[in-house]
């Protein structure tokens, strides 16, 4: 069976972070990521991961969940790693005939690893607290373009009904007699039923739309939802936001 | 009485060659219950679109309680008339249950509180109260289904039109929905416009039927469409089982002129036949019983 991509399936868990203001969420988290992101030191780089971790931990979303999804970030950004530590000029470390490693690669290569790491688990703390329907209110309450938060909307509602569909598809496929090899005929056979899938994605598109309009969509759907901002919100807010600054500023000063 | 839908000569065409609709004529009156019936392909849906204005006819008009709807704003028309889908999935578009059903109020620029009350109101009604916060996928295909409806109900439409409301139900989930449906009928005076192919759930659920193969084949009382056999296999439909079953009951010897069509009716029937005949039904085999049973199974033969 394929997996729905459930990414709030922790939603209703309680925790200081699952309390958090929506809204204030994210954009205290959307900070934090772009300040771990920038960071230019590896030292500095190691605290935001560890950070990053603690927010995971406060946020009682089970590691495994996250280590699920991790694993799929770490092939792609390991191999950054590996291409890193040979190609990056700069002080040789080891040889291997025509290629080496150098000192720098190295170094170059663990910061991005590790912000990349950090970035990817502090998602989990941000949109894994709340249902994805509330981010996505939340995101339209901060003024986010309409034409953006329908696009997530929908894809958010529709994601789980092409997932069926692909489901069906494929069922009938094996009861059929296909089998998943990496062979051209089933390369083939795929492609078609992605096809498919996507000539009967068109089809309920259209029909969707009509849905819609006959409910009288004409463009701007508005939602309702009551989100209350407490001192508490604030506080979490301006600490999160604080750290986030303050990495920048001990690396500004060298102080590690 | 008010004309609900009024179809004046409307005819559809997809591109040059595929005719959808020619030249259909239907009226339907406040507070009626009406069923289209008619085969697959037959552009039942396609009519139902053209009711509030998704499509528009190549000729012809439609007009809802006396307003054109090619002529006026679609909000005039969609406060009228609500149109379900067949498929939930594509009538649960939001993320939610209570936004689905907070969608067509909103739009309807009514004020929040208000919104809210429509929404209960909607979800009280389709027995779907503490479903707000549902994720349409996580709901099963009986429990999508009457969701739908409940998000069209919550615009408190006075004429309701569902495209094939019982296709794909269980055997519960599809009469819990007829009750509904005929309650809403029967306890706040809505028009009903049903396109199916459940002819056993015509009798309950509509008084007049029109027969659709792109054009208007032929209208009346269940009663009148479904004594038509020919009309019926020429259009790929049937009768209802009840009305199969009194034909043999017929045969052996059963009194009836005007056949039930449904199994209130066929109560209501029987009780008036004990009554007549001296407190019991008398039923006997008599020598042309096996040949007429025999005739009644090939009528209903379908080749």
């Amino acid at each position: 069976m394929i997996e729905y991509p459930e990414i709030d399936r922790y939603a209703a868990l309680d925790s200081l972070l699952h309390r958090f203001d929506p809204r204030a969420k994210i954009i205290a988290f959307l900070f934090l990521i772009f300040s771990v992101v920038l960071i230019p030191d590896l030292k500095i780089a190691f605290i935001g991961f560890f950070f990053a971790i603690f927010l995971l931990i406060l946020s009682g979303i089970p590691l495994a969940f996250v280590l699920g999804y991790l694993k799929w970030v770490a092939m792609f950004v390991l191999s950054f790693f590996v291409i890193l530590a040979f190609t990056f000029p700069g002080e040789e470390l080891f040889n291997f005939y025509f290629l080496s490693i150098t000192a720098e690669g190295l170094y170059t290569g663990s910061l991005i690893t590790l912000r990349a790491f950090s970035a990817v688990i502090l998602i989990f703390p941000m949109i894994g607290t709340m249902r994805f329907d509330t981010t996505i209110k939340a995101l339209d309450r901060l003024k986010v373009p309409n034409s953006l938060v329908q696009m997530l909307m929908f894809t958010y509602r529709y994601i789980f009904v092409f997932v069926d569909e692909f489901q069906r598809i494929w069922t009938a496929m094996e009861s059929k007699g296909f089998k998943l090899r990496t062979t051209l005929y089933a390369l083939r056979t795929i492609g078609k039923a992605l096809g498919m899938l996507f000539v009967r994605s068109y089809e309920r598109a259209e029909r969707v739309y009509q849905a819609m309009r006959s409910r009288g969509y004409t463009g701007n759907p508005k939602t309702m939802v009551e989100f209350e901002i407490h001192v508490k919100d604030y506080i979490l807010a301006v600490f999160i936001v604080g750290f986030a600054i303050s990495l920048h500023v001990i690396s500004f000063l060298g102080v590690v | 009485m008010r004309e609900a839908i009024t179809i004046k000569n409307l005819s559809y065409t997809y591109s040059e060659d595929t005719r959808a609709l020619e030249s259909v004529n239907m009226t339907v009156h406040e507070g009626e219950r009406i069923a289209i019936v008619g085969p697959n392909g037959a552009g039942k849906t396609t009519l139902l679109l053209h009711l509030n204005g998704i499509l528009h006819g190549t000729d012809g008009q439609v007009e809802v309680f006396g307003k054109s709807v090619d002529k006026v704003k679609r909000e005039e028309i969609i406060k009228d008339i609500g149109l379900v889908f067949q498929d939930p999935d594509d009538q649960l578009f939001m993320p939610t249950i209570f936004d689905d059903l907070a969608f067509g109020p909103i739009n309807l620029g009514l004020k929040e509180d208000e919104v809210r009350e429509r929404v209960e109101k909607a979800l009280l009604t389709l027995g779907l109260s503490g479903y707000e916060n549902r994720c349409p996928h996580h709901l099963s295909y009986g429990e999508k289904k009457k969701a739908s409806l409940a998000a069209v109900m919550s615009m408190e439409p006075r004429i309701l039109v569902l495209d094939e409301p019982t296709a794909n139900l269980d055997p519960r989930s599809r009469a819990e929905l007829i009750e509904i449906i005929k309650g809403l009928n029967e306890r706040e005076g809505i028009t009903i416009v049903t396109a199916t192919h459940d002819v056993n759930a015509v009798p309950t659920l509509a008084d007049r039927v029109y027969v659709l193969n792109k054009r208007i084949i032929a209208e009346g009382t269940s009663q009148k469409i479904f004594s038509d056999v020919e009309l019926l296999k020429e259009n790929n439909l049937e009768v209802p089982e009840v009305f199969k079953l009194f034909e043999v009951l017929q045969c052996f010897g059963y009194n009836c002129e005007e056949l039930p069509l449904s199994v209130d009716d066929a109560i209501e029937h029987l009780t008036r036949t004990v009554e007549t005949e001296g407190g019991h039904i008398h039923l006997h085999i008599h020598k042309h019983t096996h040949d007429q049973v025999r005739k009644l199974k090939d009528k209903y033969e379908h080749h």
